[in-house]
C-alpha cells in the first residue's frame, strides 16, 4: 500500500515524456520516470521515496526496441530482465540479469530501471561496461548517444529530466569469451557480496564489479594490473586488490576484509577460467 | 464389523483444498466497509524519554478520525509481570515500540498521517548486551520493577536490577562430581534474537458494540488468553468479550501473546467503539511485535575417562528485550531441560531472564529448547573429540533411561519420556553414520555429518484445560468443535482422526468447526507447546465416550436389549453377537422416530474435557518439580558439503528420528518435522537480529533479514519410533515444535568437524567460518 496519492502519466513519445517531466517538475511535483515499478512501489510503501507524479515510459516505442540489426544490439530501457534472458542476444548479459532478484521480479524489472534505480548494485550495468556499450539518452535538447562508461562513473551523470532510452552493444562483443560470478552472503537470491563480470577482448580481460564498492565500476588501472603478464598470477591478484581505488564496502552482507578475501578467490577463478581465451 | 484404521494413515488436512485454491480466509481477509484503519507510529530510539508528541498536523490530515498516545488509557500488561504499556508512556524501551496510533478512514490516510507526528526524545543510555544488563551498576530499564504487579507464581523479579526472573536447578553435588571427573570442559555459547516470520503478519480488528459487547477478530494462537487478558486489563465482563479466530497463516509462538489486541481495543474506544483494524506491515511485524529470545550461555561439563557425564554446571542469560512477556517462563524451560536427554546426576543451573533495550520477546517454536540444546550438544561433541570417542556412541552411553531423573528430579519412565537410545540407533542407519563423520570428496570438498539429540516437554500452565464438543448430524456425520486454533499443522484434522478412530467410523464423515469463537467453542488454554493433540485428543476421546453412551442408550430401546449388548462402528449401533441387527446413526442423531409416529431421544451432543495433571511449580531453591505431562525425545543429524578453499558450505541432508508415541497422520507429521528442520537450518545459517551501537535494529526488512528459501532446502529424512505414552490419546506424543530443536547444534557440529574449528555462536555464515579459520584479516601475502 502506497501511503500517498500521485498522478500517473503514460506518454507515447519521447518528446511528450520530456515535456511532461519539465512541466511537472516546474509545478513542484518531483516527477519520476517509471519502468517496472519494483523499486518505486517497495520504497514508497515504507516512505522512502515520495513523488506527486510518475511518468510511465512503457508506452514509448523507442524504449521497447529489442533487436540485433546492422551489427548493433539495441535494447530499450523498458525491456524486462526476463525478456533479455529469453532473447539471449548477449549471453553474458542474460547470465547476469538471471541472477538479479528472483524470477517473478525479473518479469517486472526493466533494464532502464535497473540502471537508473537507487539500489546501488545495478548488476546489469556490468556486462554493458565490459562490452563498451553506448547509452542513448533523451533530454530537453534532443537525443545523445554516449559511452556508458562516461555516464556511470561513481554516480549517474545525467541531468534529472534525461531519460534512458536504449543501450547499444556492438555485435562483436556479444559472443566473446566471458564470465559472470556472483557471490552473496549466504543465499542463492540476494544482493551481491560481489558480482564480477569479465570478458576477453583481443587478448585482454575487461572486468567490472558490483558490491565491491557502493557503486559498480570498471577501471583501466585495475585491468592493466590484471593483464600485465610480466607478473605471476598471484602477484597480479595481490596488486589488483591492493590498488582498488574506491572504498570497499563494509556492511551487513560482509566486512570489507571478507570482500577482499572473496575477491581474491573470484579473481583466481577468473584467470583460470579465461586462461584459454587469453 | 471390520474396522479400517483412521489413525496412522496419511490424509490431507481438512482445509487443504480451500488453502491450495486460495479460497481459505484468514483474519486479514475480512475487511468490511465500516472498518476504520489504524497505523502505529513506532519509536526511533531504543531507550529514551518521550519529551513531547505533537500531532496537531496529523490530526488535520485527511481521513483521520482519532490519534492516541500512551496517555489516552494508561494500563500495564503482561502475563507474568505487568510491565508493558500497550502504547509507550513517558519512556520508550526499544526501537520499534509503539508510541502513537492514528485511526483513519483508510490505511493509506492513517499511514500518511503518522509521518506528520513530531516526537521529541531525550535519549538514554542503551543496554545492548546481556552482560551489561547483569552488571551491578547497570542502568535500569524498569526503575519501577518493584511496583509492578506480577500475577504468575513463576515471576520472581529482582528489584533494582534488570532481572525479570530466574530459575535455579540444584541436583546432586556438582563440586564433588567435578572433583571426581577425568575431564572438564567449559565454553561459552551464544544465540541471537530473531524473527518468527509467519507468512500472515499479525493483525486484529476490535469493535465495541452499543450493547457493551466487545468483539475481537484476530490472528492469534490464544483467543481464550486474549479474553482473559483484556477482561483483566480493561475490567470488561468476560460474558461480553468475544474473540474470534479463523485459520491463522503461521504463528510459531509469535501469536501466543496479546499485543495488537490491546491497542485495537483502545483505538476502538477512542473512536466511539467503531470497528478498528490494525495490521502489521512485514517490517513492523519484525521490529515492533515480539520476537524470539537471544541467549548467552556458559556450560561446564565433567566426565569420566570412559565418557560418562558426571556433572553439568550452566548459566543462561536470556535476552527478554524491553518487556518480560513469557521470557521468564522460557528461562525456566531452558533450566529445566538443561541437560538434554542425558542422565546427568549432578546439575547446577541458573537461568536469568534479563531486560535489555532490544525488542521484547515471546514464545517461539521450541520454547527456549533450541537455546538449551545448542550448548549441551556442542559440549558433547567437544567431549567426544577430547576423549577420542565417537560422538554418537558417547550420546548412546549417556542417553536418559527409565529410572533416571530429569534436572527437576522428576522420574523418567518409557511412557512419559520415550526411548532415546532407539532414536539414536535408528538415526545411525538413516544417516549412514558408519561411513564416517567426515568423507573427503575427489574435488577437495568435504562431506561431513553432525548430530544432536533433543527433548522437550510442554512447560504448560498446571491448570491448562481443553474441551471438545461433538454433535451428530442427521446423516450420521459428526461435527467437531474445540478451541485450538488451526495455525497450520493440521490439528483440526488430527482431532477428527482421533474421533473417527474412537467412533470406528470413516474420517470423511467427521467435520471440524475450523474457526475458534470463544462464545461457541469450548475453552482451549492456548494453541502452543505441541499440546493440542494430547489435550484436545484426550478431551475428544471422552466426548466420543459420551456420544457412544448416548447412542447405546437410545439404541438399546430401539433394538430391545441392554446398552451393554451393543457396540458402535461404521456409523451404526449393532448387537455385538449379531452385527446384522443394527440401527444407523442417522436414525438416532436427532431422535428416533417410530414407524407409527412417536419419537424418543433428541439431538445427540457429546462433550469431553481435559485438565493437566500432577504439574508442580519448581522449588525456588532446588528446581524440583514437574513442568509437563510428558517429554518427547529424538535424534537429528545434518550433512553438509564443506569447501575448505572458499570456507563455505552446502546443506545436503537433514534428518530426524522422533519418538512420537503413536503417529496419528504420518504425512502431516513428516511435514511438520521437515518444517521444523527448515526453521532450524534458518537459525543455524542466517537468521539473526543485528543491532547497532544505539540499539536500533538494522535488518528489519526481508531485504536484509534472510530466511532459508525454497531452493536452498536440503533433502529431508524423517522416521519415527513409537513408544506409547500411556495417558495420551492412542499413545500420541506432542511433536509439532520438535523438528527445530537439535538442528542448529547438529549443523554447528558438522561445520566444526569439517572445518576443524569451533562454532559456538549462531548463525554460522561462510564469513563466520572464514573469520574463525583466518582471524578475519585478508592477507594478500
Amino acid at each position: 500500500m502506497i501511503p500517498f496519492n500521485f498522478d500517473y502519466y503514460k506518454p507515447n513519445t519521447l518528446t511528450d515524456a520530456i515535456n511532461l517531466y519539465t512541466e511537472l517538475d516546474s509545478m513542484g511535483k518531483s516527477p519520476i520516470y517509471y519502468g517496472g515499478g519494483t523499486e518505486f512501489i517497495s520504497m514508497a510503501r515504507v516512505h522512502n521515496v515520495h513523488t506527486k507524479a510518475v511518468i510511465d515510459i512503457k508506452g514509448i516505442p523507442e524504449c521497447n526496441i529489442h533487436v540485433l540489426k546492422n551489427t548493433k544490439l539495441t535494447i530499450g530501457s523498458a525491456i524486462t530482465l526476463t525478456n533479455i534472458a529469453i532473447k539471449n542476444h548477449f549471453p553474458l548479459l542474460s547470465r547476469t540479469v538471471k541472477r538479479i532478484a528472483d524470477h517473478t521480479i525479473q518479469d517486472k524489472i526493466t533494464l532502464g530501471g535497473n540502471l537508473a534505480g537507487t539500489i546501488i548494485y545495478k548488476e546489469s550495468l556490468l556486462p554493458l561496461m565490459v562490452a563498451n556499450a553506448n547509452i542513448v539518452l533523451e533530454g530537453i535538447n534532443g537525443s545523445r548517444t554516449v559511452p556508458i562508461m562516461d555516464v556511470f562513473c561513481k554516480e549517474m551523470n545525467i541531468s534529472k529530466e534525461e531519460l534512458i532510452v536504449q543501450v547499444i552493444i556492438d555485435e562483436r562483443y556479444l559472443n566473446l569469451p566471458s564470465l559472470h560470478v556472483k557471490r552473496t552472503k549466504n543465499e542463492k537470491i540476494d544482493y551481491p557480496l560481489i558480482t564480477l563480470v569479465a570478458l576477453v577482448d583481443q587478448g585482454k580481460i575487461n572486468i567490472a564489479f558490483s558490491g565491491l564498492s557502493d557503486f559498480p565500476f570498471r577501471t583501466k588501472l585495475l585491468e592493466d594490473i590484471l593483464n600485465d603478464e610480466s607478473f605471476s598470477k598471484d602477484e597480479r591478484i595481490k596488486k589488483f586488490i591492493n590498488n582498488i581505488p574506491y572504498k570497499i564496502l563494509d556492511d551487513l552482507a560482509g566486512s570489507s576484509e571478507y570482500r577482499k578475501f572473496m575477491l581474491n578467490v573470484m579473481l583466481n577463478e577468473t584467470l583460470e577460467n579465461l586462461q584459454e581465451a587469453l | 464389523m471390520g474396522h479400517i484404521p483412521q489413525i496412522g494413515i496419511s490424509i490431507p488436512k481438512k482445509e487443504s483444498w480451500n488453502k491450495v485454491t486460495g479460497r481459505a480466509k484468514y483474519n486479514g481477509d475480512h475487511i468490511t466497509s465500516d472498518t476504520l484503519h489504524a497505523r502505529i507510529l513506532t519509536s526511533t530510539h531504543a531507550h529514551a524519554i518521550i519529551k513531547s508528541i505533537d500531532f496537531t498536523k496529523a490530526e488535520k490530515s485527511k481521513g483521520v478520525q482519532g490519534i492516541i498516545t500512551g496517555d489516552y488509557l494508561p494500563v500495564l500488561t503482561g502475563s507474568i509481570i505487568e510491565d508493558r504499556p500497550p502504547i509507550a508512556k513517558d519512556k520508550v524501551r526499544y526501537f520499534g515500540e509503539p508510541i502513537a496510533v492514528v485511526i483513519a478512514n483508510t490505511e493509506g490516510e492513517a499511514s500518511y498521517a503518522i509521518k506528520l507526528i513530531d516526537v521529541e526524545y531525550e535519549p538514554l543510555l542503551v543496554i545492548n548486551f546481556l552482560q551489561d544488563a547483569m552488571k551491578e551498576d547497570s542502568i535500569l530499564i524498569h526503575e519501577k520493577l518493584s511496583q509492578y504487579h506480577h500475577p504468575s507464581v513463576e515471576a520472581n523479579p529482582q528489584f533494582n536490577t534488570n532481572i525479570a526472573g530466574s530459575t535455579k536447578i540444584r541436583k546432586g553435588d556438582v563440586h564433588k562430581a567435578f572433583n571426581d571427573s577425568y575431564i572438564i570442559l567449559e565454553h561459552n555459547y551464544s544465540l541471537p534474537q530473531s524473527d518468527h516470520s509467519a507468512m500472515e503478519t499479525r493483525n486484529t480488528i476490535a469493535e465495541i458494540l452499543p450493547s457493551g459487547e466487545v468483539v475481537i477478530n484476530t490472528s492469534s494462537q490464544a483467543p481464550f488468553a486474549i479474553k482473559e487478558e483484556l477482561s483483566k486489563v480493561f475490567g470488561l465482563s468476560k460474558s461480553k468479550l468475544i474473540v474470534r479466530t479463523p485459520l491463522v497463516g503461521g504463528a510459531f509462538g509469535g501469536k501466543a501473546t496479546v499485543q495488537l489486541e490491546f491497542i485495537a481495543y483502545i483505538a476502538s474506544l477512542a473512536v466511539g467503539g467503531r470497528k478498528v483494524r490494525i495490521a502489521n506491515t512485514r517490517e513492523q511485524d519484525m521490529f515492533s511485535s515480539p520476537a524470539k529470545i537471544g541467549v548467552d550461555a556458559k556450560i561446564k561439563i565433567g566426565a569420566t575417562e570412559d565418557g560418562i557425564i558426571r556433572a553439568l554446571e550452566a548459566t543462561y542469560l536470556v535476552d527478554c528485550g524491553a518487556y518480560s512477556d513469557t521470557g521468564p517462563r522460557m528461562a525456566k524451560a531452558i533450566a529445566s531441560s538443561c541437560t538434554g536427554p542425558y542422565n546427568i546426576e549432578n546439575v547446577y543451573c541458573d537461568a536469568f531472564a534479563l531486560y535489555t533495550n532490544h525488542i521484547y520477546v515471546t514464545s517461539y517454536r521450541g520454547f527456549g529448547h533450541v537455546a538449551a540444546t545448542f550448548p549441551v550438544e556442542r559440549s558433547i561433541d567437544k567431549l567426544a573429540i577430547a576423549l577420542n570417542m565417537d560422538p554418537l556412541e558417547l550420546r548412546l552411553k549417556n542417553a536418559i533411561r527409565e529410572g533416571n531423573t530429569t534436572p527437576t528430579q522428576s522420574k523418567v519412565t518409557l511412557s512419559n519420556t520415550g526411548n532415546v537410545e532407539e532414536c539414536i540407533n535408528k538415526l545411525k542407519t538413516l544417516i549412514n553414520w558408519e561411513e564416517g563423520q567426515v568423507v573427503q570428496n575427489i574435488d577437495d570438498t568435504i562431506r561431513a555429518k553432525g548430530m544432536a539429540c533433543f527433548w522437550k516437554t510442554s512447560n504448560s500452565a498446571p491448570d491448562a484445560i481443553s474441551g471438545v464438543i461433538l454433535k451428530l448430524n442427521s446423516d450420521g456425520g459428526v461435527d467437531v468443535n474445540f478451541g485450538a486454533v488451526e495455525i497450520g499443522p493440521g490439528m483440526k484434522t488430527a482431532i477428527c482422526q482421533i474421533v473417527a478412530e474412537k467412533m470406528k467410523m470413516d474420517i470423511n464423515k467427521v467435520h471440524p468447526f475450523m474457526e475458534v469463537d470463544t462464545q461457541i467453542s469450548p475453552k482451549h488454554w492456548k494453541t502452543v507447546a505441541s499440546m493440542t493433540t494430547f489435550m484436545a485428543g484426550n478431551a475428544a476421546i471422552k466426548a466420543c465416550e459420551s456420544i457412544i453412551k448416548q447412542l447405546k442408550s437410545i439404541g438399546s430401546i430401539v433394538l430391545r436389549c441392554t446398552p451393554e449388548d451393543l457396540d458402535v462402528a461404521n456409523q451404526k449401533v449393532f448387537l455385538r453377537d449379531d452385527p446384522s441387527v443394527f440401527i444407523h446413526f442417522k436414525d438416532l442423531a436427532h431422535g428416533y422416530k417410530y414407524a407409527d409416529g412417536p419419537s424418543i431421544g433428541g439431538e445427540i451432543i457429546g462433550h469431553g474435557n481435559y485438565i493437566m495433571k500432577h504439574l508442580v511449580p519448581l522449588n525456588p531453591e532446588t528446581g524440583q518439580g514437574k513442568t509437563g505431562p510428558s517429554i518427547t525425545v529424538g535424534a537429528q543429524a545434518v550433512e553438509i558439503e564443506y569447501d575448505p578453499v572458499k570456507y563455505d558450505y552446502r546443506l545436503l541432508k537433514a534428518a530426524t528420528i522422533i519418538d512420537a508415541g503413536k503417529i496419528i497422520n504420518p504425512g502431516a507429521a513428516k511435514g511438520l518435522l521437515m518444517g521444523g528442520m527448515s526453521m532450524g537450518l534458518g537459525l543455524a545459517t542466517r537468521e539473526e537480529f543485528v543491532y547497532n551501537a544505539q540499539g536500533q535494529l538494522e535488518n528489519s526488512s526481508l531485504r536484509t533479514y534472510k530466511l532459508i528459501h525454497f531452493g536452498e532446502q536440503p533433502e529431508y529424512l524423517v522416521e519415527f519410533v513409537e513408544t506409547e505414552q500411556i495417558d495420551a490419546p492412542f499413545g500420541a506424543r506432542g511433536l509439532a515444535e520438535h523438528g527445530i530443536i537439535g538442528i542448529p547444534a547438529a549443523l554447528a557440529n558438522a561445520i566444526s568437524i569439517a572445518s576443524q574449528a569451533d562454532f559456538d555462536t549462531l548463525p554460522i555464515s561462510p564469513e563466520t567460518i572464514w573469520k574463525a579459520k583466518t582471524g578475519g584479516k585478508y592477507d594478500s601475502l
